[in-house]
C-alpha cells in the first residue's frame, strides 16, 4: 500500500512527456528537405506535474530495414528545447536533426556525396530526453520507405542526330526511356520541341523560346510528332533542341534524382535537319552538350 | 522598393566596372597602338546585322470549341534584331553579338509578370548583348558571353557579365562574373480569372576561372572554378519550392593532349559542392565548409566526375574510346540539365576498304543508371550500337546502309526492357545526259521496338516502316531546280495503326542573278484505322534576293490546311460543329540582312 501510494505521489509529482511521430512513410528522398510539412510533423504533449521540467533534448536514431543503426544523433550537441504545457509541434528536420546526425559506412558516403539513402525501408526512432540526455522520457519509432525517381533519358532522336528533311518534315517519332522505378500510378511525360532560331544557341532556345511541340502522354514513352512544317528550305526548321517533363497526374514533378530547379525536365537533346539526298543517320555528331 | 533601388545600383556598379573595363582596354590598347609608331591602322568591318520577323497566323473552323481542338504552336509576332559585326582597327579586333528581342518568350525559364525592367532585359535568357573586344594575347568579355571551358565545369549557359582572357606565352588566365539567370517575383496562381501564375526564381550570379598552360595543337593542362550562388535578395516575392536559392562550386582538372602522330587524349576530372537550399541550417555536417567558397549546410553535397577520351586517328582508320562517369551529388551550375548518377563507355572505330571506296563507321557502347541505388537495387542499363556502311559501287551507284540497337533494362519490380533494332538502306544512283544530271534515291528504314514488362506481364510491340523515295534533276542550262520525293510512313502499336503518306515536289527558280524564288507543295494524308485519314495541304513560296551590295532580304510564307477525318468528328466538340473541323495555320518568316564584309 506504501509503495502504490508512493507511486502515485510521484506521478502527479513529475511532468509528462508524450510524443507522437506522424512521419510520412514515403517521405522526401533528400533527408534535407524534411523541414517541409509534406514529410510529417512531431508532437510533443506536455504535461507539468509538481515538479516542472519543460527542459528536453532528441536523440534520433535510424536504422536500416533489419533494425541495424545507420545513423545515431550526438546528444551531447542537441539542441535543447523548452516545452510550454500541452501540445508542442516540430517539424520532421527538427525530429531527423540533420546537422547532428552522425552516418556510419556507406551511408555515411552515400549521404555526403547526394544526400540521400539508398532505396529501401528504415526506421526512424525518436527518443525524448531530459536536458542531460541520460534520462529517457518517452520513444517512438516509425518505419518510412525512402526512394527517389531516375528521369526518362532521351533514346531517339540521339543528341545530335541528323534527319532527313523529306521524312522529318511530316513525322519524326521520339522515344526515351521510363522513369525508374516505377511510380505507384502512371506518369505523365511531356514532350516539348524547340526550333533553335538564327543566332541562338540550342540552350538558349531550350530556356527562352516557346515550344512547337508540347503534347503530354500517360505512361507511353514515345510520341510521333505530325510535323506538318516545311524544311527543305534552308532558311528555317534546320535545328531543334528536344525534351521530356516527367510530372505525376496532378502536374507535380516527381522526386527525382535531377536537381529541383530543372521542374522534372529530362537533360535535352539536339538534332538536326539535313536536306541530302542519301545521307540519314540517327548516329551522333559530337559530344558537345 | 528598397529591392528595386538596390537593384538598379548593382545595374549602375555592373555598367560602371563594363565600363572601367572598357576604358582600361582603350588606354591598353592605345599604349600597344604606341609601339606600332608611322603606320596608319587599318580599319575594317565584317560579320552582319539584320532585323527577322516570323507571324504566325491560326483560323480554326469552328471557330469556338470547348477545349479547342488545335491550339497555335508560336508566338503570334516575333521580331528578332542581329548586329553582329567586327571592328578591326590595328590589332584590335571586336566582335559585337547583339542579338535581341522585345517580346518575352520565356518558356522553361519564367516570364515577367509585367513590363521587363531594364535589367530583366539584358539579362533575358532570350538576349544577347556582348562584346568581346581583343587586342595581342588579351580579351575582354561584356555582356551576354556563352564561356565554355570544358565539359565539366561550364558551358552551355549565357551570362551577362564581365571577364578577360589572357593567353601570354603558354599561360592561360580566364576570368568572368556575370549573371545566367535573372530574377523574377513570384505570383501566386489564381482560379478566377485562371491564371498559372509565376514560378518566380532567384538571380544566379556567375563567377568563372580557368588557369592553365596550352600550346596550340599540342596540349592544354590547367584547373577550371565555377562559383554559382543564388541571390536570396533579388526578389521581393519568394519563389515557392520546388525553386529553392542555391549555391554550387565546381573545381575540374583538364588536360588534352595531342600528338603529330594521330594520338588524341582528353581527360578532365571534377569535384562539385552544392547547396540546394541555401534556406536549410548551416552544418558542417554531412560535408564540411570549404571557406571563403563553400558554406555547408545540411543539403549541401560534395561529389565527383570523370570523364576521358582517347583515340588515335590515321588516313584510313580512326578508332578510339569514351569513358564518362557522373556521381549522384555532382551538379554544375553551367550544365543545369547535365544527367547525372551515371556511367558510359563508348568505342567507335571508322575505316576504309577496297580502295576507299567503302566506308565503315562503327560505335558500341553502354550506359549504366542509378549507381547510388537510390532508385532502386539494381543498375539500370542501356545499350547502344551502331554500324554504318557506306559504299561507292559503281560511279553511277552507291549504296549506303544503317544499323543500330538500342536496348535498356531498368531494375525495378516492373523488370522494364526495351529493345530498339532499326535497319536502314539507301541505294542513291546518279546518271548525266548532254543537258541534265538526274538523282534517284530511295530509302527503306524499318524500327522494331519492343518493350516488356514483368510486374504486370506485358509485351508491347511497336513497329515502324519507313520508305522514301527522291528524284532531284540537275539542268546544266535554264534557272530550274526541281526536287520530287514520296514518302511513306506505317506504325504499327496495337492497337494503334497509323500510315502516313506524303507527297512533296519543291521547285527554286534562279530568276536573276540576285533574285531567287523557292516554292514547295506537300500533300499529307494521315490514317489511323478505323477512321479515315486526316488530309493536309502545305504551300509555302519565297525568294531570296540580294537587293543591293551585300544586303538581303528572304520571304517565306506558309500556308498549312489541315482538316481531320473521322478521327475528330465534328459532333464530338462543344458546341457540335456540322462538319469536319479543320485549321490553316500561315506563318510568315522575313528577313533583311547585310553582310559587312
Amino acid at each position: 500500500m506504501l509503495l502504490v501510494a508512493l507511486s502515485i505521489v510521484a506521478l502527479k509529482g513529475n511532468a509528462q512527456v508524450s510524443i507522437n511521430l506522424a512521419l510520412n512513410t514515403r517521405p522526401q528522398p533528400w533527408l534535407a528537405d524534411w523541414a517541409s510539412p509534406v514529410n510529417g510533423i512531431m508532437i510533443l504533449t506536455y504535461t507539468p506535474g509538481a515538479i516542472s521540467d519543460p527542459a528536453i533534448k532528441i536523440r534520433t536514431t535510424v536504422a536500416d530495414g533489419a533494425g541495424n543503426p545507420i545513423a545515431v544523433s550526438n546528444i551531447n550537441s542537441a539542441r535543447v528545447y523548452m516545452l510550454k504545457p500541452g501540445v508542442n509541434q516540430f517539424s520532421m528536420a527538427n525530429a531527423l536533426q540533420m546537422e547532428n546526425l552522425l552516418f556510419v559506412g556507406n551511408y555515411k558516403a552515400s549521404i555526403r556525396r547526394s544526400g540521400r539513402l539508398p532505396a529501401g525501408q528504415y526506421q526512424l526512432t525518436i527518443q525524448v530526453t531530459n536536458a542531460t540526455g541520460d534520462v529517457v522520457r518517452a520513444t517512438q519509432s516509425k518505419f518510412f520507405f525512402v526512394t527517389s525517381y531516375q528521369l526518362p533519358v532521351l533514346m531517339s532522336p540521339a543528341n545530335g542526330a541528323r534527319l532527313d528533311a523529306h521524312t522529318a518534315q511530316s513525322v519524326i517519332v521520339f522515344r526515351w526511356t521510363p522513369v525508374t522505378p516505377a511510380y505507384a500510378e502512371p506518369v505523365v511525360y511531356r514532350v516539348q520541341v524547340f526550333e533553335v532560331l538564327s543566332g541562338q544557341t540550342p540552350m538558349q532556345a531550350f530556356r527562352a523560346n516557346r515550344p512547337l511541340l508540347d503534347e503530354a502522354t500517360r505512361g507511353l514513352t514515345q510520341y510521333a510528332w505530325h510535323v506538318n512544317l516545311p524544311m527543305i528550305d534552308s532558311a528555317a526548321n534546320r535545328q531543334f533542341i528536344w525534351t521530356v517533363q516527367t510530372t505525376d497526374m496532378h502536374g507535380r514533378i516527381l522526386p527525382a534524382n535531377a536537381d529541383a530547379n530543372t521542374q522534372g525536365h529530362s537533360e535535352p537533346a539536339v538534332f538536326n535537319i539535313i536536306n541530302q539526298p542519301g545521307v540519314v543517320t540517327n548516329k551522333k555528331e559530337d559530344e558537345d552538350h | 522598393m528598397a529591392s528595386i533601388t538596390n537593384d538598379s545600383l548593382k545595374a549602375v556598379f555592373r555598367a560602371q566596372c563594363c565600363l572601367l573595363l572598357l576604358v582600361g582596354a582603350v588606354v591598353f590598347g592605345a599604349r600597344a597602338q604606341d609601339t606600332t609608331k608611322k603606320k596608319k591602322p587599318e580599319f575594317s568591318i565584317g560579320g552582319d546585322m539584320g532585323v527577322s520577323y516570323e507571324g504566325y497566323g491560326l483560323n480554326l473552323w469552328p471557330g469556338r470549341s470547348t477545349p479547342p481542338f488545335y491550339t497555335p504552336r508560336k508566338p503570334w509576332n516575333m521580331l528578332r534584331y542581329n548586329f553582329s559585326p567586327t571592328f578591326t582597327y590595328g590589332k584590335w579586333t571586336i566582335p559585337f553579338n547583339f542579338n535581341f528581342t522585345a517580346l518575352q518568350n520565356n518558356f522553361i525559364t519564367p516570364v515577367t509578370s509585367g513590363k521587363q525592367s531594364l535589367w530583366q532585359f539584358i539579362t533575358n535568357p532570350a538576349n544577347n548583348f556582348g562584346i568581346s573586344p581583343k587586342i595581342g594575347t588579351t580579351q575582354f568579355l561584356l555582356g551576354t558571353q556563352y564561356i565554355k571551358y570544358s565539359d565539366l565545369s561550364t558551358g552551355d549557359l549565357g551570362a551577362f557579365g564581365y571577364g578577360i582572357n589572357l593567353s601570354p606565352g603558354k599561360f592561360r588566365l580566364k576570368f568572368f562574373h556575370g549573371v545566367s539567370q535573372r530574377s523574377i517575383d513570384y505570383v501566386a496562381p489564381t482560379v478566377v480569372p485562371p491564371d498559372p501564375g509565376v514560378p518566380g526564381a532567384y538571380q544566379r550570379n556567375h563567377w568563372m576561372a580557368q588557369l592553365g598552360m596550352e600550346e596550340n595543337e599540342k596540349y592544354f593542362v590547367g584547373f577550371n572554378f565555377v562559383k554559382a550562388q543564388d541571390d536570396i535578395n533579388s526578389v521581393t516575392s519568394l519563389p515557392q519550392p520546388p525553386i529553392t536559392p542555391q549555391d554550387n562550386m565546381v573545381v575540374t582538372f583538364l588536360t588534352k593532349v595531342k600528338t603529330g602522330n594521330g594520338w588524341n587524349l582528353q581527360m578532365e576530372l571534377g569535384q562539385s559542392f552544392h547547396t540546394r537550399d541555401l534556406t536549410t541550417p548551416a552544418s558542417a555536417s554531412p560535408v564540411l565548409d570549404f571557406k571563403p567558397f563553400i558554406t555547408s549546410h545540411t543539403s549541401t553535397d560534395r561529389d565527383n566526375a570523370v570523364m576521358f577520351a582517347l583515340a588515335k586517328k590515321k588516313s584510313d582508320w580512326e578508332a578510339g574510346v569514351k569513358f564518362n562517369y557522373y556521381g549522384a551529388g555532382y551538379y554544375t551550375a553551367g550544365y543545369p540539365f547535365m544527367a547525372t548518377d551515371r556511367l558510359d563507355y563508348l568505342a567507335n572505330a571508322s575505316f576504309k576498304l577496297i580502295k576507299k571506296k567503302v566506308n565503315v563507321i562503327a560505335s558500341a557502347g553502354q550506359r549504366l543508371g542509378n549507381l547510388s541505388k537510390s532508385s532502386g537495387s539494381g543498375v539500370n542499363r542501356q545499350f547502344i550500337a551502331n554500324v554504318n556502311l557506306s559504299a561507292q559501287v559503281t560511279d553511277h551507284f552507291s549504296l549506303n546502309g544503317t544499323f543500330n540497337n538500342l536496348g535498356y533494362n531498368a531494375a525495378d519490380i516492373t523488370g522494364y526492357r526495351s529493345v530498339n533494332n532499326e535497319f536502314s538502306i539507301n541505294p542513291v544512283y546518279t546518271w548525266t545526259t548532254t543537258t541534265m544530271s538526274n538523282m534517284f534515291s530511295g530509302t527503306y528504314t524499318r524500327s522494331q521496338y519492343d518493350e516488356t514488362t514483368l510486374v504486370p506481364a506485358a509485351v508491347t510491340n511497336n513497329n515502324t516502316q519507313t520508305a522514301l523515295l527522291q528524284y532531284v534533276p540537275t539542268f546544266f542550262k535554264g534557272n530550274l531546280s526541281p526536287d520530287l520525293s514520296l514518302m511513306w510512313f506505317k506504325n504499327m502499336a496495337p492497337p494503334v495503326d497509323l500510315t502516313l503518306f506524303n507527297a512533296t515536289a519543291s521547285l527554286g527558280w534562279k530568276l536573276a542573278s540576285k533574285l531567287s524564288l523557292k516554292s514547295q507543295l506537300q500533300y499529307n494524308t494521315s490514317t489511323t484505322a478505323p477512321f479515315t485519314a486526316d488530309k493536309n495541304v502545305l504551300l509555302s513560296g519565297g525568294f531570296d534576293w540580294e537587293l543591293y551590295k551585300r544586303l538581303t532580304w528572304q520571304l517565306l510564307l506558309t500556308g498549312n490546311l489541315y482538316r481531320y477525318g473521322t478521327g475528330l468528328p465534328g459532333n464530338s466538340l462543344t458546341p457540335p460543329y456540322a462538319g469536319s473541323p479543320q485549321y490553316l495555320e500561315s506563318t510568315i518568316r522575313t528577313s533583311l540582312n547585310y553582310r559587312f564584309k
